[in-house]
């Protein structure tokens, strides 16, 4: 069995366990204890700490504080089980009142944000090694910069000379090589675009002599060069994106979580 | 009729002279003293005669007292003949390594660490003039050719706390590193008010010793003396021998260099054009021939390989340390009545420095020696042998689990030179950046390394210090400023003794050192006093003063970046297949 597969079964397992032992102490201990939901409260908040201390050893990492690896899976894992544990404090029931109520829809979003956030990581980078012409995100603009211009000099310059090949350019092609385009295709694999693309660029075949198809065939190659950056170009963004949706969320989540703590303790007299 | 391709002049062996300023007359002093006078022109080939070698591979050299003309682990491409004045060589424990130009190996302590919180806010490459202050031991100057020596500024306390041993005039040193590309085994400066030797590179050298019987008795003679017996004794395949035996064996090897001791230069290049082929590489050993000896690699690499269509295909690639046709070899000696001939053929990639024991050696003392369970399995002309060493997977093994094409990708593009590659899996690596920021955070802000490179599939090897087995960037720094932190270790950079020369840099094939204009503790950049920017070279040191290992790798959150020994594929295909 590979590492990554018995590290993902062991992760299962012991979330099973320890989700599994967490609602059996809840079954028992929920109508005997009498603190019981400032208990679950304080074990929830410690969870949440311990989630958010992943990114402080991200911008740590001179420090010897273990593999970042070990780190994320710890993270996963547990992130999964705070939800259990969450669950557990709100005792499997709707939260009333509208604080409650944001703090239970942060919660949702945070948990949902990272969980797509381990969709995308897992699937985005397949799909980018697949495809190759692997490319550094910030070099993206600069080389897409390139391409359009050996594209205008390709149609629109001196030397070409076809009114058929430049017509079409400014017709069809300036916008697409003007910047980032087809981001929501390219993230759901959708040919589409290129395709049509491809296809007008055949339509145009029957009209041009021989030294135009020759340039036909180099605007050809220069528009799968930019449909390959767009590509990365959204797959990438997508990759970055999600954690500025996540971290947000998670910031947000804590502050409420500590204003939670402080109305709980005021509201009550302080813990019985 | 279609005109004529335009011509250039075919390059030359000699077109490039390693010392320009050798003169006619030069040459002529040379050959009236010993060894040269001693040595027939009429030996040497009409294409490398004797007074062209002297003309083209050799310098004359200079040293004022204490100048230091070899540094222990240094690399080098030369040997040297004292001419006049005397040396002395450094004997056990060595000088030391603030005394050679580095850095002494030490990790950061607590307090250094946690300063990194507030001090890792600075401009890149920011020093203190403190920082950069040399140490009080040695100097540096030029001499009229614009070299930098470095020499040691208090010799008689040197003399007087280390044991050293004089050499005169007439005494060779720096040829076994030279002709094996192995590190300097000794540091030697010049103990006279002015010390005369002669510089001959390898290439010089090599020839010399082919034609001259007595020079290359000497240095064989040497080279089994100094660094043959240890050698063998710490080779598995001779571990049941007694001290007589290895005695015989030692006095049988034969020794040989293949391919260009130069090859960084050119190889890129040509892997950038695709000119790299197996066909072009300097065979070792033919698919098909009789099998003379069991090759032992002692430096470099090379390529093992097959007939396939009207090419090769390459099967392994083997490095320092590693053996080819011992199967064919033990097969014939079990089963003489039906020999086999070598079943793949090996090259040379780069340079390559071997030893072959005979097979006469192999039948009469070696294989008699190892227990029938240690023998390898007859070779099975329908199966493939493992042509590498008893205990190895087979190099058809190592094709099919890393695919022919990352075979090739690895082999063409000289990764498996890497001891700490930095190996990316792109189907896990999310493009996050997290190690480029690990890096800065640990190197004052400048990221050493640039997460891109050449891919093959889902592997890229990225930008970075791969740490070589061969590390040509060694060759050629002036100051020892570029040294291992240890023997085999990380190959690290001194800024206090860089001086900017970029010599490393050019050296690196792969791109991986950077000349960085340093700054002060203010951030403003540092001039010397000619006003021009002070630069030094930048490279991975794989975070040597930092506890827990690289933090690149510490610092991936989804395991896709590794720093990878590539001279061993097992550990690439484990890690592919995790």
């Amino acid at each position: 069995m590979s590492r990554f597969r018995r590290q993902f079964f062991i992760g299962i397992f012991l979330l099973a366990l320890a989700s599994g032992l967490a609602v059996m102490a809840h079954n028992r201990w929920n109508p005997a204890l009498p603190n019981y939901a400032y208990f679950t409260g304080w074990v929830l908040l410690a969870a949440m700490i311990l989630l958010a201390l992943y990114n402080a050893r991200k911008r740590l990492p001179f420090l010897p504080l273990g593999n970042s690896e070990t780190w994320a899976q710890i993270h996963i894992y547990a992130g999964f089980f705070a939800v259990v544990l969450f669950l557990i404090h709100l005792n499997f029931r709707l939260p009333t009142g509208w604080f409650e109520g944001t703090l239970a829809w942060l919660y949702a979003l945070v948990t949902g944000s990272g969980i797509a956030g381990l969709f995308l990581s897992r699937v985005l980078p397949r799909r980018l090694a697949t495809r190759g012409g692997e490319v550094i995100y910030e070099r993206i603009p600069a080389l897409r910069h390139a391409l359009r211009q050996e594209a205008e000099a390709l149609t629109l310059g001196d030397q070409t000379k076809s009114p058929a090949i430049a017509e079409f350019y400014v017709r069809e092609l300036s916008d697409f090589f003007a910047g980032p385009r087809f981001f929501w295709p390219h993230l759901l694999e959708s040919r589409r675009p290129l395709n049509a693309l491809a296809a007008k660029l055949e339509n145009l075949r029957r009209f041009l002599n021989e030294s135009e198809r020759a340039t036909l065939e180099k605007l050809a190659r220069l528009v799968r060069q930019k449909d390959g950056l767009d590509y990365h170009h959204a797959l990438q963004t997508t990759l970055k994106l999600w954690l500025f949706v996540h971290l947000p969320l998670t910031y947000s989540l804590m502050i409420f979580s500590l204003l939670h703590v402080v109305l709980v303790f005021a509201f009550s007299g302080g813990a019985r | 009729m279609p005109p004529a391709p335009p011509t250039v002049e075919r390059p030359q062996r000699w077109d490039a002279a390693f010392d320009p300023a050798m003169t006619e007359a030069d040459v002529t002093r040379l050959l009236a003293i010993p060894p040269f006078n001693k040595m027939l022109p009429a030996y040497f080939p009409k294409r490398t005669p004797l007074r062209e070698i002297l003309r083209h591979d050799t310098s004359i050299r200079h040293y004022r007292k204490g100048e230091i003309i070899t540094r222990q682990g240094d690399y080098g491409t030369s040997a040297f003949l004292i001419l006049s004045g005397t040396t002395r060589v450094v004997l056990k424990p060595d000088l030391p390594p603030a005394l050679l130009g580095r850095q002494a190996p030490v990790k950061k302590g607590i307090f250094r660490t946690l300063a990194q919180f507030w001090s890792g806010r600075r401009q890149p490459e920011s020093y203190s003039r403190a920082q950069l202050r040399p140490n009080a031991g040695v100097g540096a100057r030029q001499n009229e050719n614009a070299e930098v020596h470095v020499f040691l500024q208090d010799l008689p306390r040197v003399l007087d706390q280390h044991r050293t041993e004089e050499m005169a005039a007439g005494d060779f040193f720096g040829e076994i590193a030279a002709l094996s590309r192995m590190p300097r085994t000794s540091t030697i400066f010049a103990a006279s008010d002015t010390a005369e030797l002669l510089e001959i590179r390898w290439q010089g050298l090599r020839d010399l010793m082919r034609a001259d019987n007595q020079l290359r008795q000497h240095i064989n003679r040497i080279y089994r003396e100094r660094a043959l017996a240890s050698y063998l004794r710490a080779t598995p395949l001779f571990r049941y021998l007694s001290k007589d035996q290895l005695d015989q064996v030692a006095a049988q090897i034969e020794f040989a260099t293949y391919g260009d001791y130069d090859w960084s230069g050119e190889y890129k290049r040509l892997a950038q054009s695709g000119s790299v082929r197996p066909e072009k590489e300097p065979v070792i050993v033919q698919e098909g021939d009789y099998p003379n000896g069991v090759v032992l690699l002692r430096a470099g690499f090379a390529r093992v390989s097959q007939k396939f269509g009207s090419g090769e295909r390459t099967l392994n690639y083997i490095g320092a340390g590693q053996l080819f046709g011992f199967d064919e070899i033990a097969h014939n000696f079990q089963q003489p009545q039906s020999p086999v001939s070598v079943q793949h053929s090996l090259r040379a990639i780069g340079y390559t420095h071997l030893l072959i024991v005979p097979t006469r050696v192999m039948e009469q003392i070696v294989l008699p020696s190892l227990p029938k369970n240690e023998l390898p399995p007859l070779v099975s002309l329908t199966t493939e042998t493992s042509a590498v060493i008893p205990d190895a997977p087979t190099p058809r093994a190592a094709q099919d689990r890393i695919g022919a094409a990352t075979l090739e990708f690895l082999t063409a593009n000289r990764f498996f030179n890497g001891t700490a590659t930095m190996v990316i899996d792109l189907e896990r690596c999310t493009r996050c950046d997290d190690c480029v920021r690990a890096c800065a955070s640990t190197h004052d802000n400048n990221p050493r390394f640039l997460r891109h490179g050449p891919s093959s599939g889902r592997l890229m090897i990225a930008n970075a210090c791969m740490h070589c087995a061969d590390p040509v960037c060694m060759i050629g720094c002036p100051t020892g400023a570029i040294h291992r932190e240890s023997f085999a270790g990380q190959v690290v950079i001194n800024p206090v003794t860089c001086i900017g020369c970029k010599a490393c840099a050019n050296n690196c094939p792969y791109d991986a050192i950077r000349m960085v204009d340093i700054r002060d503790e203010h951030g403003d950049f540092m001039v010397g006093e000619d006003l021009k920017p002070i630069s030094k070279a930048t490279k991975c040191d794989l975070c040597v003063e930092n506890h827990g290992g690289p933090a690149c790798q510490r610092a991936c959150p989804h395991g896709a970046l590794e720093r990878m020994n590539l001279n061993n594929l097992a550990t690439l295909t484990d890690w592919m297949k995790r």
